[in-house]
């Protein structure tokens, strides 16, 4: 049933190798966790169609991989992206530091400055949080991204970030209509940035 | 009125007799005047006058008789005493003719008689083989000869026959001077049939130097040779005599004893006899003469001949002989013993240059000697200089063996490799402290055989691994090379500053030579053997990458202007040089593989079984031939270039089957499962080729990294995928122009492929629409 379809949009999930990344997209898509899951090669894709506000979405959801020998290949996937997942492990601090780095890729690579980035701090339910919730959305503020922190595993955040993220997205104007705007870098105005990341989280605690 | 005319008229009366008295009185006073002047006239004429003209006449007489006497005078000188002396002149001049033909003649005759007793003199004097006093008469009577001959006046007969005469004496005399010469030094020599190119042929020349006399004749009151000598040199004949005997002696005598180690010279002495000179054989195993030895053989057949020949009276002649002979033979022979002896003589490392001095002295004595025994005049001579002159030989024959051995390395064999690690360092040999002295350069010197690892790197370190050269594979030869450069370059130290710039631009020298020399050399190699164009870009950059830093270290040893010790600016090109050899290689290997490929047929209609078979065995072929590349090239390239290698040559096949599939128009249902599985076949086994360490389980890595080398890997995956879907899930991942296959494809292309793989129906179309971006 094709008709419901508003749009489809193109999300992106990036993050260091081995936050579970390529787990939350499994949770999202097939439910199923894979605790043996190993590491993304190049790039993995999957479609979803997602519900919100009464509009049907078709996500087009990139899954690529970490690691640092496959950086060469992720920037060719960032174009036209119009929602971004950043990903860190909140048991790790070294991925939460790197961040800076992604948001950085991103602002070279992405032909979009209005996309929607959400930040996600997975494994909330592991033991021996190094961040706590506070530095994440601390941020998130700063960056002008929307927060979360999930688990893949339990199942935790996991709908709500997706459905978040896809929420601000339709909300955004330009950003998904159909009169194009796949033109690149805008050179005329620049359209509004994200407000204030004062993030609508669904806090379960 | 009337009164004044009659006044003027009364008064002209008075006037007229005063006028007429006045006049009067004029005229008186005037004839008074007039008298005077006439008495005074008369008297000077008559009384002045007079008597002087009669003066003058009477001189005038006086005058006219004395010239009278004056001619007469001069007729008579004219004509008498003239005519006596001219005939005095006359007569003397006759007389002295006469006198100077008397004198003539007698001179003439003297010249004769001296002749005559000069001719009794030489005949007798030879005779008695008093030779010296028969060649001085001899040229007494040729003196008078000339003498006679310089009388141009006339052509006697005479001195015609006196000439003739003259000349057959001298003929005799110089034939009885070298008729005795010869049984003074008589040579034994080889035949001259045999050619003189070995050492063997020298053994039978001997020189025997006889006293001069028979045996047992004791009575010859004159000693005979250095009156033979003398005579010779009175004759002019001397030096024609002695350049024979100096010809004969180098060329039988002093040549082969220079050139050949094993032949020696044999000194027997008879005591009333003179003595004997003969070439011996001795076992010697020297490849070339020593110079010591070389000085040693010579020194004794020139101080024998000496004693025997030239000293048996000291006299003014003997020392010029040896001159002479001296002169004559003296080049030749320091050019003989210079190129085969002295050139062999040079060392090969400067370490042996300090005993070189020890050459040098002998030489020296040598030429000391032989300044004594008066064959040597002057000061050093070639030979000295060329002795002393040792660095800049020692440099040039240096840079050539040098020059000749790393030519040597670069047309030997490749094959056989070192393995280089990024631990890998240059042992450059320790060098001494440049401001230091003699002493220390002389210690050095022999410390230098002692090699200290000396590291390149600085005390602070970035990573242990930063800027080194990866793990590669080079050439033995070229590693040997390497070190050749830097034993070339140690030998700077402690040379003269231009055999050091000599050194040093030989250095560059070689690199220039392996630049040209190598790629022309082993062209055909490179092309047909991968390992080999491997090995050849793993040399360039090894070479490269050590010429970066080459050569600081020897800086301060260099005297050069702009501290032009370096090498930098042959990196680039060597660079090149590596990439352009593999780069030839990759493409031979392209064009074997789009070869192989274009025999299937181009991919279509593989639901006939001859097609696919072909098409398939393509395929195979292609990853066979990835995979013999990547065995070959394993542990040889570095890991990145290896990868990125056999990326390239694979990311070829792939296009090439991408592009053949996109170009096909109708795709049936076995068509795609043939495809497909072809493309399968590429993606499990392509990663499969990559190889580059020799321990397999680290290379698996390296295989999942395949995307990463090959640009269209993950288009062949979307293919594959695209192949075995159906139209729903084609456009799923379209996802309007978000998913993989927009990124892979366009819109065209992607329109295409749906319409070769599936029939024109509604849902075709309904897809199509959907392809958008």
């Amino acid at each position: 049933m094709t008709e419901d379809i508003l749009t489809t949009l193109k999300i992106l999930i990036i993050g260091e190798s081995g936050v579970g990344k390529s787990s939350l997209l499994l949770r999202f898509t097939d439910d199923t966790f894979d605790p043996e899951i190993g590491a993304t090669i190049g790039v993995d894709f999957k479609v979803k169609t997602l519900a919100v506000d009464g509009n049907r979405a078709k996500l087009a959801i990139w899954d690529t991989a970490g690691q640092e020998r496959f950086r060469t290949l992720t920037p060719s996937y960032y174009r036209g992206a119009q929602g971004v997942i950043l990903v860190y492990d909140v048991t790790r601090r070294e991925t939460f530091a790197k961040l800076d780095n992604w948001l950085n890729e991103l602002d070279t690579y992405c032909t979009r400055n209005d996309l929607v980035k959400m930040l996600v701090g997975n494994k909330i339910d592991k033991e021996d949080h190094e961040l706590e919730r506070e530095e994440g959305l601390k941020f998130a503020r700063k960056h002008s991204m929307l927060f979360i922190e999930a688990s893949a595993k339990t199942r935790d955040g996991v709908q709500c970030a997706f459905e978040e993220l896809v929420e601000k997205i339709l909300q955004t104007p330009g950003l998904w209509e159909s009169v194009n705007k796949t033109r690149g870098v805008a050179l005329s105005e620049l359209s509004e940035t994200g407000q204030g990341g004062c993030g609508a989280y669904c806090s379960l605690l | 009125m009337s009164s004044f005319v009659t006044e003027v008229l009364a008064s002209s009366g008075k006037l007229e007799k005063d006028d007429l008295a006045c006049k009067i009185s004029k005229l008186s006073r005037k004839v008074e005047e007039t008298k005077e002047e006439v008495t005074d006239m008369i008297n000077k004429k008559y009384v002045e006058f007079m008597p002087s003209m009669e003066g003058a006449e009477e001189l005038l007489d006086q005058v006219e008789s004395v010239s009278k006497d004056i001619d007469l005078l001069k007729s008579c000188i004219e004509n008498e005493v003239q005519q006596n002396l001219h005939d005095a002149v006359t007569e003397y001049a006759k007389l002295k003719q006469q006198l100077e033909k008397n004198t003539a003649v007698i001179d003439l005759l003297q010249h004769l008689q001296e002749f005559d007793t000069a001719i009794e003199e030489y005949h007798r004097a030879l005779q008695e083989k008093n030779f010296v006093v028969a060649a001085k008469q001899h040229g007494k009577a040729r003196a008078s000869v000339d003498a006679l001959k310089a009388w141009k006046d006339t052509e006697l007969p005479l001195v015609h026959s006196l000439s003739s005469e003259i000349t057959i004496q001298r003929e005799n005399l110089i034939y009885h001077l070298g008729e005795e010469w010869q049984k003074l030094a008589v040579w034994k020599l080889p035949s001259t049939k045999t050619e003189l190119t070995s050492e063997k042929s020298f053994l039978k020349t001997a020189l025997h130097l006889n006293r001069g006399g028979s045996k047992g004749d004791e009575s010859v009151p004159h000693a005979l040779l250095p009156s033979i000598l003398q005579a010779l040199s009175i004759q002019g004949e001397l030096h024609k005599k002695i350049k024979l005997f100096g010809q004969v002696l180098f060329k039988y005598m002093l040549k082969p004893l220079i050139l050949y180690p094993s032949l020696v010279v044999e000194v027997s002495s008879q005591p009333e006899q003179g003595a004997v000179l003969s070439l011996q054989c001795t076992e010697t195993k020297a490849e070339h003469p020593d110079p010591s030895q070389v000085y040693t053989k010579v020194l004794t057949v020139l101080k024998t001949l000496h004693e025997h020949l030239f000293v048996i009276e000291v006299s003014p002649v003997t020392a010029k002989v040896s001159e002479i002979l001296g002169d004559l033979i003296w080049e030749e022979m320091s050019e003989c013993i210079i190129r085969e002896c002295l050139v062999h003589s040079i060392p090969a490392n400067s370490s042996q240059l300090a005993e070189y001095s020890e050459v040098i002295k002998q030489t020296e004595d040598f030429e000391s000697s032989l300044k004594e025994m008066g064959y040597l005049a002057g000061d050093s001579t070639d030979l000295l200089k060329y002795a002393r002159n040792i660095n800049c030989h020692f440099a040039s024959k240096k840079c050539q063996d040098v020059i000749v051995a790393a030519r040597k390395l670069m047309t030997s064999e490749m094959h056989n490799t070192v393995k280089i690690t990024p631990e890998y360092k240059l042992s450059i040999p320790k060098l001494p402290n440049p401001s230091g002295g003699e002493k220390e350069r002389k210690e050095s010197s022999k410390k230098s055989a002692h090699y200290d690892q000396q590291s390149l790197e600085n005390e602070k370190q970035l990573s242990p691994n930063t800027l080194c050269l990866p793990m590669c594979r080079i050439s033995e030869s070229v590693q040997q090379l390497m070190e050749l450069a830097i034993q070339t370059l140690s030998e700077v130290v402690g040379s003269s500053p231009q055999c050091a710039v000599q050194l040093f631009y030989t250095v560059r020298n070689i690199f220039h030579l392996f630049f040209y020399v190598v790629p022309t050399y082993h062209k055909d190699n490179f092309l047909k053997l991968p390992h080999l164009a491997a090995i050849q870009h793993n040399n360039c950059m090894f070479i490269a990458h050590h010429l970066l830093t080459l050569g600081f270290q020897f800086k301060p040893h260099l005297p050069l202007k702009d501290g032009v010790a370096y090498f930098v600016d042959l990196v680039p090109g060597f660079r090149r040089l590596g990439a352009r050899c593999f780069v030839a290689q990759m493409n031979v290997q392209k064009a074997e593989m789009l070869e192989r490929l274009s025999t299937a047929r181009n991919f279509s209609n593989l639901d006939d079984e001859d097609n696919y078979s072909v098409a398939s065995k393509a395929i195979r072929q292609v990853i066979h031939q990835l995979r013999r590349l990547g065995k070959v090239w394993q542990d040889v390239l570095p890991v990145n270039i290896y990868c990125k290698a056999i990326g390239t040559l694979l990311n070829t096949a792939i296009s090439e089957l991408i592009n053949k599939i996109m170009m096909l128009e109708d795709i049936s249902n076995v068509d795609g499962e043939r495809l497909r599985t072809l493309c399968q076949t590429i993606i499990e086994e392509g990663p499969l080729v990559f190889n580059p360490l020799p321990d397999e389980n680290k290379n698996k890595k390296y295989q999942e990294e395949v995307p990463v080398y090959v640009k269209k890997w993950m288009t062949l995956k979307e293919i594959s995928m695209v192949l075995n879907a159906n139209l729903q899930e084609i456009v799923d991942r379209w996802a309007e122009g978000k998913g993989p296959l927009a990124a892979e494809f366009s819109c065209n292309e992607m329109k295409s492929l749906i319409r070769a793989l599936f029939k024109n129906t509604e849902r075709r179309a309904a897809a199509l629409a959907k392809i958008t971006k």
